[in-house]
């Protein structure tokens, strides 16, 4: 069983580096056919030309469009991307200041988007005799569902900063505390992440909520869950040891390609919240045209999708290993 | 009884009947417009194609329209079997596009329409400026003349030299105190339009209020409409067509240009295409074309496969090879036997994509790299509300309320549409 993994791991990863390759190969198409020279930033009229020839000398673009290409990609996958232009380190180094928050910040926001469709979906479930309890949940879910994250992230931030005062609106930490206190930074940390979490977790649950409301569902009416009972197995014992488990491992490749997505898809509430992450560095990248930082927030959005869904994967096949022959196959 | 009285058709005829009505004076100045224009026309043609432009036609064609309309629906009514049925999300469909087709006629503003910005910046909703107006220079009466006047009636620009907002005014031996908020300026009585010894002085209501600019936030609501649905449909039918012929092709061939486009499909679907749209955008620069191509460009990865899965299922068919046996060509092929069949979940797809290009549009406005800052765009208003978020509550309430509907009518459209494509499915 084990061989089999790994060679299903390998084949994995094969593919991602193909698809990699691709997304360079179309990064490197696009930069080239954009409008504009990058040389412009470095080259004022008062450059002599002899000077101006040097300078793209430097940027390799006296060499023909191959060779470009070539050095392009040996470049990536030796990891260097260049120099910042606003920033003026190197892009690595940039975007690993600004990447933990990004995977830490998305992460909580995905526990809580799994927990609560899953509490919620589980609530729903037991009382779906209540006609009304149901229906009202469901319609809220449906609701949530189209209002999209800045719509509700601004409203939070008016009704709890505006309004309320209660919660900070934007920023990570207060500007003018000093203290260097531990409990006191956590709690200012934790303060100034509570909107934004909600917002996002407005935007994520009413997805899980579905899928994990449709799958107990579907679960509940399968023989399996006839057989137990009639041995007299109790009801919380079928839902917490039989159906919860089945009706989670389908959502598993969903949540992959979802916490891979919301890696980038936290941009725009980390735009409404300003908050120190890398989707506000994309767009201030992207309105700075400070294109080599651009190409490496794309990279690593789509380095960090391959790799989520790398790891929905594999704990997919620990959890179902009849999928591992069906991929082989 | 009641639900033959709770139609679509009623509620489209009872829509556009009160339109009529509110509007009367209007549509009967488009009138002498029209009767004028055509004058104009016939006398002095070349004249009249410098004066004819995209918001004379629109007014034409919207004021036309919504008096044939109810006699459409009256005589056609039976024949239209859609949306039979009433429900608040086609209510919103019909006013979305009364918004979208009737949008001079419903507000007779002008969405970038600015004056004074002491007196009407960021005004709460409901709230009135009073208006002085100034007296119009005379010209002579030529059929030009008398066409550009009523033009400007109908037709609104986003200036205007004859009015002036203020908050108050006291009159003075011979010339006007006009107080507008912080400063007071001074106009002579000679310029003013005077009405029995009095200065003219009408009020004006800005129904939703303002934005920062001093612009009227409902006629940017019902002009953001056009702006979004406009953009939603262009994308979605770019991602249509390659959605569909990129489907079909690879669904016929199979073979070696499946592989291809089935990896370069993949790799579309697994990587997080906002920073693509956002990256070219910023690199071609944003403009309402390159919106519409860039949404379009990253939404057809759903179509292809739906497209190419029904393809492969109907190549093994009898009448699909026969058809292909008789000699059809693949064009003939598509259109006449592939595209009937597999009609239903393209168009629930479809349907499900005009949602998801509505919001990215207003996303990217959000960002400040949507269509720019000459269309009013939802997303837009709702960055400037959260710009001015302590002062400006309307600003945020409404654009959101209009995304949010449009969105819950697509999802719920699509939903109904697949149920009764498929029905029995997902119960």
């Amino acid at each position: 069983m084990n061989h089999d993994l790994i060679k299903i791991l390998i084949k994995r990863f094969i593919s991602s580096v193909l698809i990699l390759f691709f997304l360079i190969s179309f990064l490197f198409i696009l930069l080239r056919i954009a409008p504009g020279d990058p040389t412009q930033r470095y080259i004022s009229p008062g450059l002599s030309p002899q000077l101006a020839e040097k300078v793209k000398v430097s940027f390799n673009l006296d060499r023909s469009v191959q060779e470009q290409y070539l050095s392009f990609v040996k470049n990536f996958f030796s990891g260097d991307l260049g120099v910042s232009y606003s920033f003026h380190t190197s892009v690595t180094n940039v975007l690993f200041e600004f990447l933990p928050f990004t995977i830490s910040f998305s992460l909580i926001a995905f526990f809580f988007q799994f927990s609560l469709g899953l509490l919620l979906a589980v609530f729903a479930y037991k009382n779906r005799s209540k006609k009304y309890l149901d229906g009202f949940i469901s319609g809220t879910n449906m609701f949530l569902y189209a209002v999209p994250s800045f719509v509700s992230g601004v409203f939070l931030i008016y009704l709890f900063s505006v309004k309320l005062e209660l919660l900070p609106s934007s920023g990570i930490k207060n500007i003018t505390s000093v203290t260097s206190d531990f409990g006191e930074l956590l709690f200012d940390y934790l303060t100034h992440l509570i909107l934004p979490v909600i917002c996002l977790a407005l935007a994520g649950t009413p997805v899980y909520f579905k899928y994990f409301r449709d799958n107990i569902e579907q679960n509940y009416n399968k023989l399996y869950v006839r057989y137990l009972r009639s041995n007299g197995v109790t009801e919380n014992v079928i839902l917490y040891k039989h159906v919860i488990p089945n009706a989670i491992s389908p959502i598993i490749s969903y949540a992959g390609v979802d916490l891979g997505m919301l890696f980038s898809s936290v941009l725009i509430t980390e735009v409404i919240f300003s908050l120190p992450g890398m989707g506000r560095l994309a767009v201030g990248a992207i309105l700075d045209r400070d294109f080599p930082l651009v190409v490496g927030c794309a990279l690593s959005a789509g380095t960090l999708m391959i790799i989520t869904n790398f790891i929905a994967d594999i704990i997919k096949f620990k959890i179902d290993k009849r999928l591992i022959n069906g991929v082989l196959n | 009884m009641i639900k033959k009285i709770f139609q679509i058709k009623y509620i489209i005829i009872v829509l556009s009947v009160c339109l009529i009505i509110s509007r009367f004076g209007l549509l009967c100045q488009t009138a002498v417009l029209a009767r004028q224009y055509i004058s104009l026309i016939m006398s002095d043609f070349i004249t009249a194609t410098v004066q004819t432009d995209f918001q004379l036609i629109d007014c034409f064609f919207s004021a036309l329209l919504l008096v044939i309309l109810p006699i459409i629906v009256i005589i056609g009514g039976k024949r239209i079997k859609l949306l039979k049925a009433v429900s608040w999300q086609a209510t919103a469909l019909v006013v979305f596009v009364f918004a979208f087709i009737f949008a001079p006629v419903i507000t007779n503003e002008n969405p970038d329409f600015q004056k004074n910005l002491s007196v009407t910046r960021l005004l709460s909703p409901l709230s009135s400026v009073k208006v002085l107006h100034l007296k119009e220079k005379k010209e002579d009466n030529n059929p030009l003349n008398d066409f550009l006047k009523t033009k400007s009636r109908v037709v609104k620009s986003s200036f205007d030299e004859s009015i002036l907002f203020c908050n108050s005014i006291t009159v003075k031996k011979n010339n006007l105190e006009v107080r507008q908020n912080e400063t007071n300026i001074e106009v002579m009585l000679n310029d003013v339009e005077i009405k029995n010894g009095e200065p003219v002085l009408t009020t004006k209501l800005f129904f939703l209020g303002t934005d920062e600019y001093g612009r009227d936030v409902f006629t940017r609501l019902i002009y953001g409409v056009r702006i979004s649905l406009t953009i939603g449909f262009c994308s979605v039918i770019i991602s249509l067509l390659i959605g569909v012929v990129f489907g079909f092709i690879t669904g016929i061939k199979g073979g070696f240009t499946d592989i291809i486009i089935s990896r370069i499909t993949e790799m579309f679907l697994s990587f997080p295409l906002i920073f693509f749209v956002i990256l070219i955008l910023a690199l071609f620069g944003n403009s309402i074309f390159t919106v519409i191509f860039v949404l379009g460009f990253s939404g057809w990865m759903s179509l292809l496969k739906i497209v190419k899965g029904e393809t492969v299922a109907l190549r093994n068919k009898d009448y699909f090879i026969t058809a292909q046996q008789l000699g059809l060509s693949k064009k003939q092929l598509l259109i006449k036997e592939a595209l009937p069949v597999m009609l239903a979940p393209i168009i629930v797809n479809t349907v499900f994509q005009l949602g998801n290009v509505i919001l990215a549009e207003s996303a990217l406005s959000f960002l400040g790299l949507g269509v720019g800052a000459e269309y009013p765009s939802w997303g837009g208003m709702l960055q400037s509300g959260q710009e001015n978020i302590s002062r400006a509550w309307q600003l945020l309430a409404f654009p959101g309320m209009m995304i949010v509907t449009t969105l819950l009518t697509a999802n719920k459209f699509g939903r109904e549409l697949s149920k009764y494509y498929n029905p029995g499915f997902g119960e």
